[in-house]
């Protein structure tokens, strides 16, 4: 039966209800946190396209010459993530982003984004966590 | 009568500008290098409003009546308003008999969705409505890489420095693409 087979199921989540929602900071063009949204917005191509926390997988970041490179990885399915694996999506079978690639000569500014995704990531996890083990 | 928009940008330029239309078209005139990109009246045979990064973008879509030389070229302007809607969409009414369209953008926040491919643009779709759009011209490289990842490459702007403030630039995407079915558009909307 369904008893003790408590599988992982799929929770839903939004980044924002509309357009209006978004940010001023998106005007800069740039990549910014909004920790209230639990959001990282991206600029692609002159768009503001945000991602939800529960989204981003990790963070990684390389300096090469003048740039350094900030790559942001997504939860997609057909990932060898070990425990992750019996991660649920809602449409396993659609089209997902698996990462982006950001160039920046402002190494500064790309190691606190780089921070304050994987702060943000952390914080949601601890509180998933606690939520869990209350629900136990 | 001529109606000005100010702080409007051109492209994806980080010039701003000013936006002028008349009658007889209309013109975009950049603060900093002087630079002039007009459209007369009858090229423009489309129009759209859309959410972008810099607040609202019109789309114009340019052709020239003479079919031969028609070609799918389209002009954009950021840095609109809301509330400077129903005032562009009257200009466009008005002088140009151009409906002004709404394109719904999605701001859910998701990773996964569908591609489709829109003029020389592959849009990417989250419950049918475009999260973003890669200007296909602009893609220097794609790998497939195990039949279900694909990469597109942007090349880097020059190797000069950007100032400081500059935009972040996007170098790579890359897409899992599980279903190598053709899938129809369908919504994940409840």
């Amino acid at each position: 039966g369904l008893a003790g087979k408590e599988g992982k199921t799929w929770k839903r989540f939004q980044s924002y209800k509309g357009e209006a929602g978004l940010p001023r900071e998106v005007e800069t063009v740039r990549i910014f946190v909004d920790r209230k949204a639990q959001t990282i917005i991206f600029p692609i191509h002159g768009f503001a396209v945000p991602f939800h926390i529960n989204t981003i997988k990790n963070v990684s970041k390389s300096d090469e010459g003048d740039f350094t490179y900030l790559r942001v990885n997504f939860q997609t399915p057909g990932q060898l993530a070990g425990k992750k694996e019996d991660t649920p999506f809602e449409d396993p079978d659609a089209t997902f982003i698996r990462s982006v690639t950001y160039r920046s000569s402002d190494q500064h500014r790309f190691d606190s984004i780089s921070k304050q995704i994987t702060d943000l990531k952390k914080e949601v996890n601890k509180r998933e966590q606690q939520k869990k083990e209350m629900a136990d | 009568m001529t109606t000005q928009f100010d702080q409007i940008y051109h492209g994806l330029s980080p010039e701003v500008g000013k936006l002028r239309i008349a009658q007889g078209g209309m013109a975009w005139r950049g603060e900093e290098a002087n630079q002039t990109v007009a459209i007369p009246s009858d090229e423009m045979k489309w129009a759209q409003w859309i959410r972008v990064a810099r607040n609202y973008q019109l789309r114009l879509g340019l052709g020239s009546k003479d079919k031969k030389t028609a070609d799918r070229k389209r002009e954009t302007f950021d840095g609109f308003q809301r509330d400077d809607h129903d005032k562009l969409a009257h200009l466009l009414k008005q002088y140009f008999s151009i409906v002004l369209e709404t394109k719904e953008v999605s701001v859910k926040g998701w990773n996964w969705g569908m591609t489709d491919f829109q003029g020389q643009d592959l849009a990417f779709l989250i419950s049918n409505k475009t999260a973003f759009e890669l200007p296909l011209n602009k893609v220097a490289n794609s790998n497939i890489a195990g039949r279900t990842e694909v990469s597109l490459e942007f090349p880097a702007p020059a190797d000069k420095k950007p100032g400081r403030g500059a935009p972040d630039e996007l170098t790579e995407i890359r897409f899992y693409v599980p279903g190598t079915h053709t899938k129809e558009a369908r919504g994940s909307d409840a």
